[in-house]
């Protein structure tokens, strides 16, 4: 499996930007507001649910990015999106003739859920190749290796590949709903967990070719859960796509400085993860989670939790698990305390809802 | 870039007018609880596909849609907003779209790579290419559905495609199983990441001995899937041009038979 490089990455969360973020992680200065009584990771300054204002978020992003491309660069730059947002553009569709009461005179122009890429790539001057990826949590996980396999054929020579989330509170009452929500915070692999806790983000990383510090080695992606909410308890379906991420790499679990885990807080599906790491990695290894810091930011998660982990990184540490106190497993605990780290090999874990899960390796290099 | 083409299934409501959930819990055994239409009509042409070819655990798969579910948007967008009624859990579930995709995956059997997606202007072209990369990196074969619902009212779909308010519309879905080796292949079709100017697509007309087809009106997002099933169809050629915003790309379909 050929890897490509990280050439850059930004992001956007509850917590700031890229830098604000990783220090506030550091300083253990993270901070969780709440929506509607119930606990979430919410922007500093509101986006709201529209197409212009989750536009103009996106291109301030992205725009950090694309003004370091050459303009032969951006010619051959695809534009890849994950997310779980809906299409509003759709919801307008319905609210202009669905209901008698709100009827407006016909108008009608293509739209979808990818006119945000496509747009954003005709502003930037990209090379049109536009993608928007609804796999749930999964989504910008596999967009990035969606990219790379554009890369490793030949078809274009960078890819932006965005993560996307903001808050919706049909997707906070879906989950209410199914008694997936802390009323606290999320605990990952703690004994006291009770579930998880939402986060708006967005997120850009910018793969390619040309040489970096990073890489994006590759990984596995498949769908094969037991049900379409969740993996089993057992943790097969999780070991499955780490095991076959491994494999395809040549890589074995002693190879992997540190894990990322996908770490939710919710109590089956941190069960089955913490039994799959125990099983791959019989003889430890150190984890962590980012959704205590920045919320579960469904389809932007990917992209988002890969980048402020290389931040942390870039900054010399891995991150410690908050609130996790007693693990669930008598002998794999995440990181309780910050631990310095400059480069290796690590693992992202990503096991989501529809049945999608994907494990990505990348490496930083000294 | 080129793809080989095993086979194919093919579904359009205003050519064959069937109840699709009875079909499937009546000629599939296949249990249509907890999903909708929209899932229902891919889950049809999954299983038509499924009794031209062999599909295997580690075919990867890809959907692709102009839209997506529209049915389940408006259905939520009415229960919460409109009637103030609590968002109902299946319509939750059924909002993301992959679940659409994971329905498929279990009714085929698959354990695979299982991608859900929409490109804006070209989903269906684009969806071959990012298919193409992907196993050209897997080695793997990997099957395609295209789909699109109409919604009720068709005005709904009509808007969020472009078309003219007197288009006629409707649903289809249309699968094929792609491969990167020739053996047992029905056909080839030929693509490339190129978007074309019209100067440069009259260029591409010096194909007179193929069909040409040309779409700037749509009955659906996806045409061009159904129109390369109809050619495989007839065991004929056919040279596929898409457009939109006066920008252009093409397919090229070979019959092996």
């Amino acid at each position: 499996m050929a890897s490509v490089n990280i050439l850059d990455y930004e992001i956007l969360t509850s917590q700031g930007d890229l830098k604000e973020s990783v220090n506030k992680i550091k300083d253990d200065k993270t901070k969780i507001s709440f929506r509607k009584n119930i606990p979430f990771y919410s922007f500093e300054e509101k986006i709201t649910q529209n197409q212009k204002s989750i536009y103009d978020a996106l291109k301030k992003l992205i725009s950090k990015i694309v003004l370091k491309l050459s303009d032969d660069s951006k010619k051959s730059t695809a534009l890849l999106v994950g997310t779980s947002i809906i299409d509003w553009n759709l919801v307008d569709a319905i609210n202009s003739c669905a209901y008698e009461y709100k009827k407006t005179s016909y108008n009608s122009h293509k739209t979808s859920i990818d006119t945000y890429a496509k747009n954003l790539s005709d502003e930037f001057g990209l090379n049109g190749f536009t993608m928007t990826i609804n796999t749930a949590c999964t989504s910008s996980a596999n967009a990035l290796l969606e990219a790379s396999n554009l890369i490793n054929s030949g078809i274009v020579d960078n890819v932006i590949v965005v993560g996307l989330e903001i808050y919706l509170p049909l997707m906070s009452d879906g989950f209410y709903k199914m008694e997936l929500i802390s009323n606290t915070h999320a605990k990952p692999f703690d004994k006291n967990r009770d579930g998880l806790v939402l986060g708006e983000a967005i997120g850009a990383i910018l793969v390619g070719k040309s040489d970096s510090k990073w890489s994006l080695l590759g990984g596995f992606s498949n769908c094969n859960s037991a049900t379409i909410t969740s993996v089993g308890a057992s943790g097969d379906e999780c070991v499955e796509v780490i095991e076959e991420a491994l494999d395809r790499l040549k890589l074995t679990p002693k190879d992997i400085t540190a894990l990322k885990a996908h770490a939710t807080g919710s109590i089956s599906n941190d069960e089955a993860e913490m039994n799959a790491i125990s099983r791959v990695f019989k003889n430890g290894i150190d984890f962590t989670a980012m959704k205590p810091y920045i919320g579960h930011t469904i389809g932007a998660s990917g992209v988002v939790e890969i980048a402020l982990f290389m931040g942390c990184i870039d900054g010399g540490f891995i991150p410690k698990t908050l609130f996790c106190d007693e693990s669930i497993s008598k002998t794999h605990m995440p990181l309780t305390k910050h631990k310095e780290c400059k480069e290796g090999l690590f693992m992202c874990n990503y096991f989501g809802f529809g049945g999608n899960n994907i494990s990505l390796v990348i490496e930083k290099k000294s | 870039m080129k793809l080989y083409i095993k086979n194919f299934s093919s579904y359009r409501s205003d050519k064959e007018e069937i109840d699709i959930k009875k079909t499937l819990k009546q000629k599939y055994k296949y249990d249509t609880r907890r999903q909708d239409a929209f899932i229902h009509l891919a889950v049809y042409g999954a299983k038509l596909l499924s009794e031209k070819v062999e599909i295997k655990p580690d075919d990867e798969f890809y959907l692709t849609s102009g839209v997506g579910n529209i049915d389940v948007v408006q259905r939520t967008n009415t229960t919460v907003y409109e009637n103030n009624e609590a968002l109902k859990l299946f319509d939750f579930i059924n909002l993301l779209g992959n679940t659409t995709s994971y329905y498929v995956a279990s009714a085929l059997g698959l354990k695979s790579k299982n991608i859900f997606q929409i490109s804006d202007n070209f989903t269906y072209i684009n969806s071959l290419i990012s298919l193409y990369a992907s196993i050209n990196n897997s080695k793997k074969d990997a099957i395609l559905c295209a789909i699109d619902l109409l919604s009720e009212p068709p005005e709904i779909t009509k808007r969020v495609f472009g078309a003219d308010e007197v288009q006629k519309m409707c649903s289809s879905v249309n699968y094929q199983k792609f491969s990167l080796s020739k053996k047992d292949a029905i056909a080839e079709i030929e693509f490339d990441a190129k978007i074309y100017s019209l100067e440069e697509i009259k260029a591409q007309l010096v194909y007179n001995n193929h069909q040409i087809e040309t779409s700037k009106t749509k009955m659906f997002e996806t045409l061009a899937s159904y129109k390369v099933n109809d050619a495989l169809k007839d065991g004929s050629d056919l040279v596929f041009i898409e457009c939109f915003e006066d920008r252009y790309k093409i397919l090229k379909l070979k019959s092996l038979r």
